[in-house]
């Protein structure tokens, strides 16, 4: 009885800091519609600040709290409000996702190079651990104790916001309609920002109360990730309750301490259940959710993606396949097999252009897609042993089928309600498989057959072999993966040329429309997640081949994170938008990282320059993607509408090529190095679309409306913009004369 | 018997009864009148008709059957199709393209159907050949209503559900548009119609439905509905007649 009621208590303690963060992810969730992913990291980052204050320096507790959740906390939030959320209104829902997300990678790419990941750092409870009270039999920490009481002041202090204050009353209706509460003389970006300075308190009050409860230990991913455990608790109250999500925060934080107490602990995937239950928990209730009402007015959103006809897309992909050919005689074999890599993880970024471009729908986790067709091609698709073992075609294709049916499996409860809650899945199914399954590397016995799904943290797969086609050498890997990469773009580019193609556009533009032709939507969604799945499977067999092995960790959510978010800065909706997110996510980001470290270490008076250098780079991708709320359709697309004034410009098109090709040979017969071969191509890249501007006429500057007729004369095509905009009738072509008569006037 | 039907259909959002226990009826070859004051419920009956909404109270019937309770997709597949009151385009595909989806989704169901060769003869008969191939945010609203109403066309309907179509247009594409509707009619199909464009009404419709603060107030012919008293003073209550 008495173990009983600890864990109850401990369970409650748990649930309490679930509370906590959760509350702040609703609060935010409400008032602005946004759905914060980097909420964990914002705990993260406030309680290294804490540690940095109390531990690092030595000031009092009382003082850094003060300083953490008094003043740091509500900045944050109320800065990131400012610079970037304020932004996101009247982008889709991917666009919001992936900014959260590039701010949660920001975030913890940001600890880690002010707080070196490999030192230890413990934070004590308060009052110590020692500090502890005693009543029947039941000890309960001080710190604890605390938890707990913080808890109950911020139910209670929400509950009187809400219901007794003005702004609490405004906030709740925030979201609906910020045009009737502007109406209603409120500022609805005032209460947003302070929304998000709560949010963001809480979240760090959260942190530094939870992290002496785990242990004491401090550690970025680690810290992001439990309070990511609160989307769970959030998930009970459907985003907008507060009072359901104490309850589920609650629910959530006895089962995890009941699974500890009560599970036996000779079953080896005990604690590995607790760590992923909210995950579980997270899914079970997604299940239950209602359905959500289709709504109708879709919001206009920004994104805009010129499709490539099949024919283009192939001119395309023969192109990207001799260009690859050519680059690779300029590389070493391990140069070679590094690009290889990054080709494979391209092919997983492909299931994104499939599923988010395209269709609209989200998946945070594409590389756990990849890590269920690797270990289905580890344990059914290899063949001989030691050096001769090769991975069989049939059982890559088996790792396919089972990959897309996996993938069903996962999107089925999320697919009646809206993209968020997909994307929530999926992360939920990316933290689940790394918790449980990549990491469930002893051996049972099921049934008489002993097995391990991830067998020593480490799966060897060996290249793939059918008939003459040898994938051992890293040359025709590169080449293999290149044409399998153009061959499912130019398929991608088929598929959305075609009927089907057409009709996942229509249901990413208007999902209520869709559905008045006739459409099922669950079942248009469920087979293009398949299908994207399937993509991502292959290119994890792939890529785990391409390295002959692969850990649990290559397919970790962070890892997820990052390739999604690449992507989107490259352009969800084109083919080499996936390139450069898979090239960049796979092994862009390494690559850079040592090239500075080892310029560090060759030029030791510059080494802090070259690792700062090198750091920054790293957060800077992670401000590109933030900045994706400004420039929505990705920058690949801002590179082709620069190019677009280069259309006609044979003559400067010509001799672009011949000076490339020139660098080339140069390259090639080894007059110049590599690395100025690759700086004076990107050089030459970026200064044609400024030729070409300059080259084009004077610019035509769009004449600001309301402008119309004062600075400007009215002309017809002035006309029929303001008739536009007003949405007036389409008038006759007569204007001609009166135009001229106005411009005389 | 009309070919579609509501019975005392209520829906509450919160506590305002937005439709109030309101049955009105659409015939096949016939083109049915909705009219009422903003706010009075129009489409939020639409909505509750096609699905999008749920009813508190009430029934949906289409050619006798139950409709209530079955998803949009399926009632459209039934044969229910309709326009917006805002636009619902899909904005990354071109008009055409807006069109021949409608096509596509009708073949993905098992419809034998020659799409190109539809959609063509569709983008003929509503007179968008002009500008099948532009983007459809670049036209103005008055053609892009026009767009809604061929993609509901496309896909078969036997009842037509418009929603302020006319709005945005020219007197002389107004005029093309009637042509098309009475046209349409005198093919079968059922056409109910929310305008605010009243002189259209009125010349177009064999029966009025009239809306006023969720509440049915009047039912009958053109001529039945603008002797009305009720009808004049809840549009003199509210907002000005419109022409």
């Amino acid at each position: 009885m008495t173990t009983f009621l600890t864990f109850t208590i401990l369970g409650l303690v748990l649930g309490a800091v679930y509370a906590i963060a959760a509350s702040g992810l609703v609060l935010t969730y409400t008032t602005s519609g946004i759905f914060n992913f980097a909420h964990g990291a914002q705990a993260m980052l406030g309680t290294f600040l804490y540690w940095q204050f109390t531990y690092g320096w030595g000031w009092p507790a009382w003082l850094s709290l003060i300083v953490v959740v008094g003043v740091a906390g509500p900045a944050m939030g109320a800065l990131l409000h400012t610079l970037i959320m304020k932004g996101l209104r009247e982008t889709a829902d991917v666009t919001k996702i992936v900014v959260t997300v590039a701010i949660l990678l920001g975030m913890v790419y940001l600890s880690q190079w002010i707080w070196h990941p490999e030192d230890a750092r413990i934070m004590e409870m308060f009052f110590g651990a020692g500090a502890k009270i005693e009543f029947g039999g039941v000890v309960v920490r001080v710190h604890e104790l605390i938890c707990l009481v913080v808890a109950v002041a911020v139910a209670i202090g929400l509950r009187l916001l809400f219901t007794r204050t003005r702004v609490g009353v405004v906030m709740r209706g925030a979201v609906d309609d910020p045009d009737l509460l502007r109406l209603g003389g409120h500022d609805p970006d005032r209460i947003a920002m302070l929304s998000w300075a709560m949010g963001s308190t809480l979240a760090v009050l959260a942190g530094i109360l939870v992290t002496p409860i785990g242990g004491g230990a401090l550690e970025a991913n680690q810290l992001t990730l439990l309070v990511i455990d609160a989307f769970a608790a959030a998930m009970f109250g459907r985003l907008r309750s507060i009072p359901r999500t104490f309850a589920g925060a609650m629910v959530l934080g006895m089962a995890a301490t009941y699974v500890m107490a009560f599970f036996p602990t000779e079953w080896t995937w005990t604690g590995n259940l607790r760590v992923s239950l909210p995950m579980i928990i997270l899914f079970v209730v997604l299940i239950v959710l209602p359905q959500d009402r289709l709504r109708v007015a879709a919001v206009r959103t920004r994104e805009r993606y010129r499709p490539p006809t099949p024919r283009s897309a192939a001119v395309w992909g023969v192109a990207l396949v001799a260009a690859v050919f050519l680059l690779a005689l300029l590389m070493d074999d391990g140069s070679i097999t590094t690009f290889a890599l990054g080709m494979t993880f391209a092919i997983i970024a492909l299931s994104l252009t499939l599923l988010t471009g395209y269709a609209g729908e989200i998946n945070l986790a594409p590389l756990s897609f990849g890590a269920v067709g690797t270990i289905i091609a580890f344990h059914f698709g290899v063949t001989g042993s030691g050096l001769a073992s090769r991975l069989t075609l049939w059982g890559v294709l088996l790792a396919v089928l089972v990959t897309a049916v996996v993938g069903g499996l996962v999107a089925l409860p999320a697919l009646r309600l809206r993209g968020l809650y997909l994307a929530l899945a999926t992360m939920a199914f990316g933290v689940f498989l790394s918790n449980m399954v990549l990491r469930d590397t002893v051996e049972h016995t099921v049934f008489g057959v002993t097995f391990s799904i991830f067998p020593n943290g480490t799966l060897i797969v060996p290249p793939l072999r059918v008939g003459p086609l040898d994938l051992r050498d890293p040359r025709t890997f590169l080449m293999t993966a290149t044409v399998l990469f153009a061959l499912i773009a130019v398929g991608l580019a088929a598929l959305r040329a075609g009927g089907y193609g057409r009709r996942l556009a229509a249901m990413k533009d208007s999902p209520a429309a869709t559905a008045m032709l006739g459409q099922n939507l669950v079942k248009l969604k469920f087979g293009v997640f398949m299908l994207s799945a399937a993509i991502a499977g292959l290119g994890g067999v792939l890529m785990a081949s391409a390295g002959g092995s692969v850990a649990g960790d290559n397919f970790s959510i962070m890892a997820s994170l990052a390739l999604v978010m690449l992507t989107v800065v490259g352009g969800i909706g084109y083919i080499s938008g996936a390139l450069f997110g898979g090239l960049m996510a796979g092994v862009g980001f390494t690559i850079m990282v040592a090239t500075f470290n080892d310029l560090a270490v060759v030029h030791p008076s510059m080494e802090t320059i070259y690792k700062t250098i090198g750091q920054l780079l790293v957060v800077a991708t992670a401000l590109i993607g933030m900045g994706v709320g400004e420039n929505p359709s990705g920058n690949v697309h801002k590179i082709v509408e620069g190019y677009r004034t280069l259309r006609g410009a044979k003559g400067l098109l010509a001799g672009a090529a011949a000076v490339e090709a020139v660098l080339y040979v140069l390259a090639l017969t080894g007059v110049v190095g590599n690395w100025w071969f690759a700086i004076l191509t990107v050089c030459l890249a970026m200064a044609l679309p400024v030729a070409g501007r300059m080259r084009a006429e004077a610019p035509v500057r769009a004449t600001p409306l309301e402008l119309a007729g004062l600075d400007e004369p009215y002309t017809d095509e002035l006309r029929e913009r303001l008739d536009r905009e007003l949405g007036l009738p389409v008038r006759e072509r007569t204007a001609g004369k009166e135009a001229s008569v106005h411009a005389a006037a | 018997m009309p070919l579609l039907e509501t019975r005392d259909v209520t829906v509450r959002f919160g506590g305002n009864t937005a439709v109030d226990g309101v049955g009105i009826g659409v015939e096949a070859g016939r083109i049915t009148g909705l009219i009422g004051p903003n706010g009075a419920g129009k489409t939020t009956l639409f909505n509750t008709v096609t699905g999008l909404q749920r009813p508190a109270a009430g029934r949906v019937l289409l050619d006798g059957a139950d409709i209530t309770r079955l998803a949009p997709a399926r009632r459209a597949r039934l044969g229910l199709a309709r326009t917006f009151q805002r636009l619902e385009l899909f904005l990354s595909l071109s008009v055409r393209d807006n069109v021949r989806v409608a096509g596509d989704v009708l073949r993905a169901t098992g419809r034998k159907v020659d799409v190109e060769k539809e959609t063509d003869r569709v983008l003929a008969r509503t007179g968008l050949e002009d500008i099948a191939d532009l983007e459809v945010s670049a036209i103005p609203t008055g053609r892009a209503r026009v767009v809604e109403v061929a993609r509901a066309l496309m896909t078969e309907p036997r009842v037509l559900l418009l929603d302020e179509p006319a709005s945005g247009q020219t007197e002389r594409e107004t005029e093309a548009f009637a042509g098309l509707l009475t046209g349409l009619a005198a093919e079968g199909l059922a056409i109910c119609l929310v305008e605010h464009d009243l002189p259209l009404v009125m010349r177009l419709c064999t029966t009025i439905h009239v809306l006023d603060h969720g509440r049915l107030i009047a039912s009958g012919t053109p001529k039945e509905i603008q002797e009305s008293p009720e009808v004049v003073a809840a549009y003199i209550g509210s907002e000005e007649v419109t022409g």
